[in-house]
C-alpha cells in the first residue's frame, strides 16, 4: 500500500486512469502466479519436518533445519554440488556459445533453400530422447566406435581409448551431447531475434565497406545483444539444474565420483528411502543459489546499462 | 470504445477461466470420484447388470492390456468381474505412492511395492484376517507359517505375495537364477569336460580362446565379459556366495550351521575371485569395457554370439539375446549360452538351483480402503486361483493357444509359440493379470505344469540341437540339471528381502547403502588394478569406512528373528 | 515509413532507410575475405548438418529393422534385415487414436492459450510507463526457479477440481516466465516513437497491444508458439500424474510411454518370462515411436518458418 500511494504521486491521474487497462491484467497474472507458482511453495514446509505421507504436511513432525544440516555435513552432498556446479557451467559456456555461432552462421548462408533446410535438420535432435542420443554416443566412444578407429586410423592414439572409464572425460562429454542435441533449438530464439534487424542497417555497413565479419560484429551481434543477455542471466540462473537423465544414462561406477549430480543425490538419498524431506531441502538450497546469481548478474546488467531480467 | 469492450472480454475470459477452475473443486470431489478408481466399484457394474469394474494400480513397470482384450473378456463372463490394470511409468515406485497417499483417493487394488508398508501405515489398506477363511483358494495360497509372516505391527495380514508359490511338485526347466554361463560350442570344442571350478572355467575359456580367437565371420571374440550397468553389478560382485556353496541369500552368506551372518564381500574366497579377474583382465580375457558398457551394449555383444562366457541371472540376458541368436543362426553354431556348477574348490558342492517357492513378505497385492466392494474383489481374486481361470490366464485359450493330447497333456504348436510372444497380440489377446496372485508347479489335473514354461515336453521341444547334444553329453534333460538342485535352505531364506527393505533411516541401511556405492566403484579398479594387493587394500579402506558391522549386525538381528519365528511353527 | 528494431543503438546508428534498398547489397562484388568466409561457412554447416543428421536417421534406421536383429548392433543408416513390424505395433496399441486426438487438441488450445497470456503479460511488462512493470517482472521471474515439489502441486490440481479434467492440460503451464520474457525483450526493441505517436492518435494500450506491438512481433510469437507446442505435443507425465485414470483423457505420449514401458517389461521382467519375446525390442519400438512424434512436427515447422528465417516479415507502420 505504502508504495502504491507514493507511485500515485508520480504518475498524473490522467496516465493512471490510461494504465487502468495494465492495472486489471496484472490483477489476473498476479492472481494467477499466486495460485499456480507460489500456493504450492507450502510444500517448502516439508523441509523443515519429518515428512510422513500418513501424516502429509499438516500433521508431520518439525524437526527445524535437521534435513539441511544432513545435506551439508555430508561429503557427498559437497561433492555432488561441485559436480553439478562443472556441468552446469561447461554446459551453460558449450550450448550457449554453439547456439548464438550457428544462429549468426546460418544467418549468413546466402541460398534461402539450404538455409531453410540446415535450419530443420538442426532442431531435429532436440527431438530424441536422451537414451537414444547416449545410446549412440555410447557407440560412437567404444573400443570400436568410430572416434577411435578415427583416432587410431590417424596414429594419434596406440590403444584405443576406453572414454567412459576416466573421470577427466566425463564432463566435456556431456557437454558435446547437450550441444549435440540443443543447438539448433536454442539457436531458434536467435534467428528470431536476428529478424527483427533493420537490413538497412548491413547496407550501411557495406557502403562503409565492412566485410562480413564487421557486419557480424557491428550489425548481427549488437542486434541480438538483448536477447543474448537475458537468456544468459537466466540460464545463470539454472547452472544448478545440470540435470539427471544424461549423468545417469552415460555414467558409472568407475566415474561417479565426477558423474553424480544433485538430482541424482537426491533420489538416491532421498526419495528411494522414502526420506521426501530430504529432496525438498535440496530444493530450497536449489532455488536460493538460483536467486542470488541471477540477482547479481541482473545487478550487473543494469550497472552496465543493458537489458535486464527486471 | 471497441478495444475497450475486446479488452474486458477477454479479462473475463481469463478469470472465468481461473474461477471455473475454482468453482470446479467444490463438486469435484464427487465427479472427481465418479470418473476415478475409488467408485468404479460401485456402480458401473450393477447398472449394466453383469459385469463388476474393478480398479488396480501397481508400483511397477507392467505390460498394458488392451480395454477389449479377449481372455480378460471371457474372464469377466466367468467371473463378473473386470480390472482396469495400470503400472508404474517413468516415475520411481516411491514418488507415485507418495502422490498416492497424499491424494487419498485409491484404486480398488494395490501393490505398492517397496511403499507397501507406507500404505499401510496411512492407513490405507484393508485388513484381510477377517476375510480369508470365506475363501477357500486364497487360505489355500499359503501355509499359517507363511501367513503369519505377512502380519504387520498390529498383527494383522494387509498384503497377499503373488509369486513364486509352488503348487504340488515343483516344475522347472529353466534355471532362471544366477550362474556361471558358457556357450555351448566352448564345451563341444573341449568334449564336453567337467568343469567345476573358477580355475577350471576361466582355463577352459582361455584355451578356447587361443585356439578360436574369432568368430566364423572374423569377429574377433570376446572372451569373457562383466555386465556392470548400475544395479546390474551383481554379475560382478555377488558371486563368492555361490562360489562358497551358499544359496543366493543375495546381501550376505547365512552360515547354517551357526547360523551367523558372514559378509561375502571379505572372505577369501572373494579374494580369489577378485584377483583371478584381475589376472585374467591383465591377460585380456576380461572385456576391457565391462565397466563401462551399458546394459543394451552387453545385450548386443551377447546376440552377435561373440562372448564366450559371463555371470548372470538367466532373466537378465535371455529373453532378447537367445532370440537373437536364434534369428541369426548362431544356434547352429553352438552360441547359446549353457550354465555351469562352478565352485571354489572341487571340495564344495554348489548351489547356484534351490527347490523350494520364495515368499516375498515385503509387499503384494492388497486391497484399498477405497474400495467399495471389498468381498468382490477378494472373491476376484479367489475366482483368479480357480484352475480353470488359471489356465485361462496363463495357458489361454484351448485349441486357439494350446492343445491338450490324447493323454490330457498339454502342447503349443510352433505357431502358437510364435503367436503367444508377439507384443501386440499378448495385449489383444492375452490376460494374464501378472500382478494377482498365481500358482507355478503342478496343476491340479496332476499332469500339467500351472504355467507353460514349466511343462517338459514344451520346453524340450523348444531347445536347439546344440544345446540338446550338450545336455545329452552331460545326462541332463533341462538347464536345472546341468546343476542339480538343493533343498530349499531354511526358513530365514532368502535374506535379501530384507535388506531390500532397508532405508537409511537405520544405521544399517545407511551402510547397506554406502557399501553399494564404494562396491560400484572400487570393485571395477579392483580387477583393472596394476597392482591386485594395493588396489585390494585400498577398496577395503574404503569398505570399512562404510561400517558394514552395523549392517551385518542389523542382519544378525533379522536372521534372529526369522529364525526364533520359524521355531514356533516346528512342532 | 519506419522500421522496427530490436535495438535503439542501432536504430539511431543506423538512420532510416527505404527498404528496398536492402537488395543492392548482392549486387556488389564479394571481397577474398568475404569468399573465405563462405567457404569456412559452407564446410562448417555440412560438418554440422552430418553430425546433427546422423542420429535421426540412426533412429530411423533402427526403427525400420527386425528388433531382434537390431539388438545385434552394428546398424547405422540402413536397416539390415528391413521390417515394418515396429510401426506396426506402435499403430496398434490401444488408446492411440484417442491420445492423438486428445494431444492435438491440448497442443492447439494450449498453444494459442499460452501464447495470447505469455504476449499480454509481455506487453504489459514491456511499458516504460507502467508502474508496476518491474515489480511484475520479479514476480515472474521467482518462478522459474522456485518450485513446491510434486506433492503439493499434485494436492493444489485436486483442490482446484483439475485433476481427471482436460483443463490440467492447459491451465498450470499457460503462463510461463521464460516465455514472456522472450517476447518481453522482443517487444523493448521496438522504438517507443510508435506507441507514442498512436497515442497522440488516442489509441488505448488495447490498441496498441493489437494493431501496433502485435503485428510487429510475430517472429516472435512464432518462437514462442512453437516452444510451447512442442511441449505440449512432447508432455505425458500430467497426464500419467492427473488423469491416469481416466482413458479418455491419454495423450499420444504417454500411450507410447506406456508401451514402451509393456515392451521393455516383456523382455526382461520375472514374471512374464521364458517365452521368446517376438520380434520387437524395446529399443526397436522406442525407435518408431520417435519417428511417429516427430513427423507432425517436421510437417509443420516449414510453415512456422517462414517467420523466422526471412528477416523481411516486419510490416512498416504508418507514421
Amino acid at each position: 500500500m505504502e508504495q502504491k500511494k507514493r507511485l500515485f504521486k508520480n504518475i498524473s491521474l490522467v496516465e493512471f486512469k490510461r494504465q487502468r487497462v495494465l492495472i486489471i491484467w496484472s490483477v489476473f497474472f498476479v492472481a494467477y502466479g499466486l495460485v499456480f507458482c507460489y500456493a504450492p511453495l507450502v510444500g517448502w514446509l516439508m523441509a523443515f519436518q519429518n515428512y510422513k505421507p500418513k501424516d502429509g504436511i499438516l500433521h508431520s513432525a518439525f524437526i527445524g533445519m535437521t534435513k539441511f544440516k544432513m545435506l551439508f555435513s555430508d561429503a557427498t552432498f559437497i561433492r555432488v554440488i561441485r559436480n553439478t556446479l562443472a556441468m552446469g557451467v561447461i554446459n551453460l559456456v558449450a550450448t550457449f556459445v554453439m547456439a548464438i555461432l550457428f544462429a549468426i552462421l546460418l544467418n549468413e548462408i546466402r541460398l534461402k533453400g539450404s538455409k531453410k533446410v540446415i535450419q530443420t535438420i538442426s532442431y531435429l535432435p532436440h527431438f530424441l530422447s536422451w537414451i537414444i542420443v547416449t545410446g549412440i554416443l555410447h557407440d560412437a566412444l567404444s573400443g570400436s566406435g568410430i572416434v577411435n578407429e578415427l583416432l587410431t586410423k590417424f596414429h594419434l592414439v596406440s590403444q584405443p581409448i576406453n572414454f567412459f572409464a576416466h573421470e577427466e572425460y566425463f564432463w566435456p562429454i556431456v557437454a558435446f551431447a547437450n550441444v549435440w542435441k540443443e543447438t539448433g533449438w536454442n539457436a531458434i530464439i536467435y534467428l528470431a531475434a536476428i529478424t527483427a534487424i533493420d537490413p538497412s542497417l548491413y547496407e550501411a555497413a557495406a557502403i562503409d565497406g565492412a566485410g562480413r565479419w564487421n557486419k557480424i560484429k557491428y550489425v548481427t551481434l549488437p542486434g541480438i545483444k538483448p536477447t543474448i543477455i537475458i537468456l544468459l542471466i537466466m540460464n545463470i540462473g539454472n547452472v544448478l539444474n545440470a540435470g539427471f537423465e544424461i549423468q545417469y544414462l552415460l555414467g558409472n561406477g568407475l566415474v561417479q565420483q565426477v558423474s553424480q549430480t544433485i538430482d541424482i543425490y537426491v533420489l538416491k538419498w532421498g526419495i528411494s528411502q522414502m526420506d521426501y524431506s530430504l529432496g525438498t531441502a535440496a530444493g530450497i538450497f536449489k532455488s536460493a543459489v538460483s536467486i542470488v546469481l541471477i540477482l547479481i548478474c541482473n545487478t550487473i546488467a543494469k550497472r552496465h546499462g543493458e537489458e535486464r531480467l527486471f | 470504445m471497441k478495444k475497450k469492450v475486446v479488452s474486458v472480454i477477454l479479462a473475463t475470459c481469463m478469470l472465468g477461466t481461473v474461477l471455473a477452475g475454482c468453482g470446479k473443486s467444490s463438486g469435484g470431489d464427487s465427479t472427481g470420484s465418479t470418473d476415478s478408481a475409488a467408485s468404479g466399484s460401485e456402480e458401473s457394474g450393477s447398472s449394466d447388470g453383469s459385469v463388476k469394474e474393478f480398479t488396480a494400480f501397481f508400483a511397477v513397470p507392467g505390460s498394458e492390456i488392451n480395454d477389449d482384450n479377449e481372455i480378460q473378456q471371457i474372464l469377466a463372463e466367468k467371473t463378473g468381474v473386470k480390472v482396469k490394470e495400470t503400472w508404474l511409468t517413468g516415475q520411481t515406485a516411491e514418488e507415485a505412492i507418495g502422490t498416492l497417499i497424499a491424494g487419498g483417493e485409491y484404486p480398488d487394488f494395490v501393490d505398492a511395492g517397496d511403499g507397501s508398508v507406507q500404505m499401510y501405515e496411512a492407513g490405507a489398506l484393508v485388513a484381510l484376517d477377517d476375510y480369508l477363511d470365506k475363501y477357500p483358494n486364497i487360505k489355500e495360497f499359503f501355509t499359517d507359517q507363511e501367513w503369519d509372516s505377512l502380519r504387520q505391527s498390529d498383527g494383522k495380514i494387509y498384503w497377499i505375495p503373488q509369486f513364486s508359490n509352488i503348487y504340488g511338485e515343483e516344475r522347472e526347466c529353466t534355471h532362471n537364477d544366477e550362474a556361471f554361463w558358457i556357450q555351448a560350442r566352448v564345451l563341444e570344442w573341449a568334449g564336453y569336460p567337467e568343469v567345476k571350478t573358477m580355475d577350471q572355467y576361466f582355463d577352459l575359456i582361455e584355451s578356447y580362446y587361443a585356439a578360436n580367437p574369432t568368430m566364423e565371420d572374423g569377429t574377433a571374440i570376446i572372451p569373457y565379459t562383466i555386465l556392470c550397468d548400475d544395479w546390474r553389478y551383481f554379475c560382478l560382485e555377488n558371486a563368492p556366495q555361490f562360489l562358497d556353496g551358499y544359496p543366493n541369500d543375495g546381501s550376505v552368506i547365512v552360515d547354517p550351521n551357526t547360523k551367523k551372518i558372514i559378509d561375502y564381500n571379505t572372505t577369501d574366497t572373494a579374494v580369489k575371485y577378485f584377483k583371478k579377474l584381475n589376472e585374467e583382465y591383465k591377460k585380456g580375457i576380461v572385456d576391457p569395457e565391462s565397466f563401462t558398457q551399458t546394459y543394451d551394449e552387453y545385450i548386443a555383444k551377447l546376440s552377435t554370439g561373440r562372448v564366450l562366457g559371463m555371470i548372470d541371472q538367466w532373466w537378465d540376458f535371455s529373453n532378447q539375446t537367445e532370440d537373437a541368436i536364434k534369428s541369426a543362426g548362431l544356434d547352429a553354431q553352438g552360441c547359446q549360452y549353457i550354465p555351469l556348477p562352478i565352485t571354489i574348490d572341487e571340495s564344495v558342492k554348489n548351489q547356484w538351483h534351490n527347490s523350494g517357492g520364495i515368499v516375498h513378505v515385503s509387499s503384494g497385492l492388497a486391497i484399498t480402503t477405497s474400495c467399495k466392494d471389498v468381498e468382490g474383489a477378494l472373491q476376484f481374486v479367489n475366482d483368479l486361483l480357480d484352475q480353470e481361470n488359471h489356465n485361462l490366464r496363463f495357458w489361454g485359450v484351448e485349441g486357439t493357444d494350446y492343445n491338450v493330447g490324447d493323454d490330457g497333456m498339454f502342447g503349443r504348436t510352433p505357431e502358437m509359440r510364435k503367436i503367444v510372444a508377439d507384443t501386440a497380440y499378448k495385449a489383444s489377446h492375452l490376460c494374464t493379470y501378472s500382478y494377482f496372485p498365481q500358482w507355478t508347479g503342478t496343476s491340479r489335473d496332476g499332469k500339467n505344469a500351472m504355467k507353460p514354461e514349466g511343462q517338459e515336453a514344451e520346453f524340450y521341444d523348444g531347445l536347439s540341437d546344440s544345446v540338446r547334444k550338450c545336455f545329452e553329453a552331460y545326462g541332463a534333460k533341462t538347464y536345472v540339471e546341468m546343476l542339480g538342485t538343493s533343498p530349499a535352505p531354511g526358513a530365514w531364506y532368502p535374506m535379501y528381502t530384507f535388506s531390500q527393505t532397508m532405508t537409511t533411516s537405520t544405521p544399517g541401511g545407511t551402510a547397506w547403502n554406502l557399501m553399494g556405492e564404494c562396491k560400484h566403484q572400487y570393485l571395477p579398479k579392483v580387477v583393472m588394478a596394476e597392482d591386485f594387493d594395493a588396489g585390494w587394500a585400498e577398496y577395503m579402506e574404503a569398505y570399512n569406512a562404510c561400517k558394514p558391522e552395523d549392517f551385518l549386525s542389523e542382519m544378525q538381528t533379522e536372521l534372529d528373528r526369522r529364525i526364533a519365528e520359524a521355531a514356533k511353527y516346528s512342532n | 515509413m519506419e522500421m522496427a528494431l530490436t535495438n535503439k543503438k542501432n536504430f539511431n546508428e543506423g538512420g532510416y532507410s527505404a527498404p528496398e534498398e536492402k537488395y543492392k547489397i548482392r549486387k556488389r562484388k564479394a571481397s577474398p575475405g568475404d569468399i573465405a568466409f563462405h567457404i569456412c561457412n559452407g564446410i562448417f554447416m555440412i560438418l554440422f548438418v552430418v553430425i546433427t543428421l546422423y542420429p535421426v536417421l540412426n533412429t530411423l534406421a533402427i526403427s525400420l529393422n527386425d528388433g531382434t536383429d537390431a539388438l545385434r548392433g552394428g546398424i547405422y543408416l540402413i536397416p539390415r534385415k528391413f521390417s515394418l513390424k515396429n510401426y506396426a505395433t506402435v499403430l496398434q496399441k490401444d488408446n492411440l487414436m484417442i491420445g492423438a486426438v486428445v494431444t492435438v487438441a491440448r497442443t492447439l488450445i494450449g498453444t494459442a492459450l499460452a501464447l495470447i497470456t505469455n504476449a499480454i503479460l509481455a506487453f504489459i511488462v514491456s511499458r516504460k510507463n507502467f508502474i508496476f512493470a518491474k515489480q511484475l517482472s520479479l514476480f515472474w521471474v521467482i518462478t522459474m526457479y522456485v518450485n513446491g515439489g510434486m506433492i503439493p502441486i499434485f494436492l493444489l490440481y485436486k483442490g482446484l477440481g483439475l485433476t481427471n479434467s482436460f483443463a490440467v492440460y492447459v491451465i498450470p503451464g499457460m503462463v510461463s516466465a521464460f516465455n514472456m520474457l522472450v517476447i518481453r525483450t522482443y517487444m523493448r526493441g521496438i522504438p517507443d516513437s510508435l506507441e507514442e505517436s498512436a497515442q497522440l492518435d488516442g489509441a488505448g494500450y488495447t490498441t496498441i497491444f493489437l494493431h501496433i506491438i502485435s503485428p510487429l512481433c510475430k517472429p516472435v510469437y512464432a518462437t514462442v508458439a512453437l516452444f510451447v507446442a512442442v511441449g505440449q505435443w512432447n508432455s505425458w507425465f500430467d497426464a500419467m500424474l492427473y488423469n491416469r485414470m481416466s482413458d479418455n483423457l491419454t495423450t499420444l505420449q504417454y500411450e507410447l510411454m506406456k508401451l514402451l514401458s509393456s515392451v521393455t517389461n516383456q523382455s526382461s521382467s520375472v514374471e512374464a518370462m521364458k517365452n521368446s519375446s517376438g520380434s520387437v525390442t524395446p529399443m526397436s519400438v522406442r525407435a518408431a515411436a520417435t519417428i511417429i512424434t516427430m513427423l507432425p512436427i517436421i510437417c509443420i515447422y516449414p510453415f512456422l518458418q517462414q517467420y523466422f528465417v526471412s528477416g523481411l516479415t516486419l510490416g512498416g507502420v504508418k507514421e
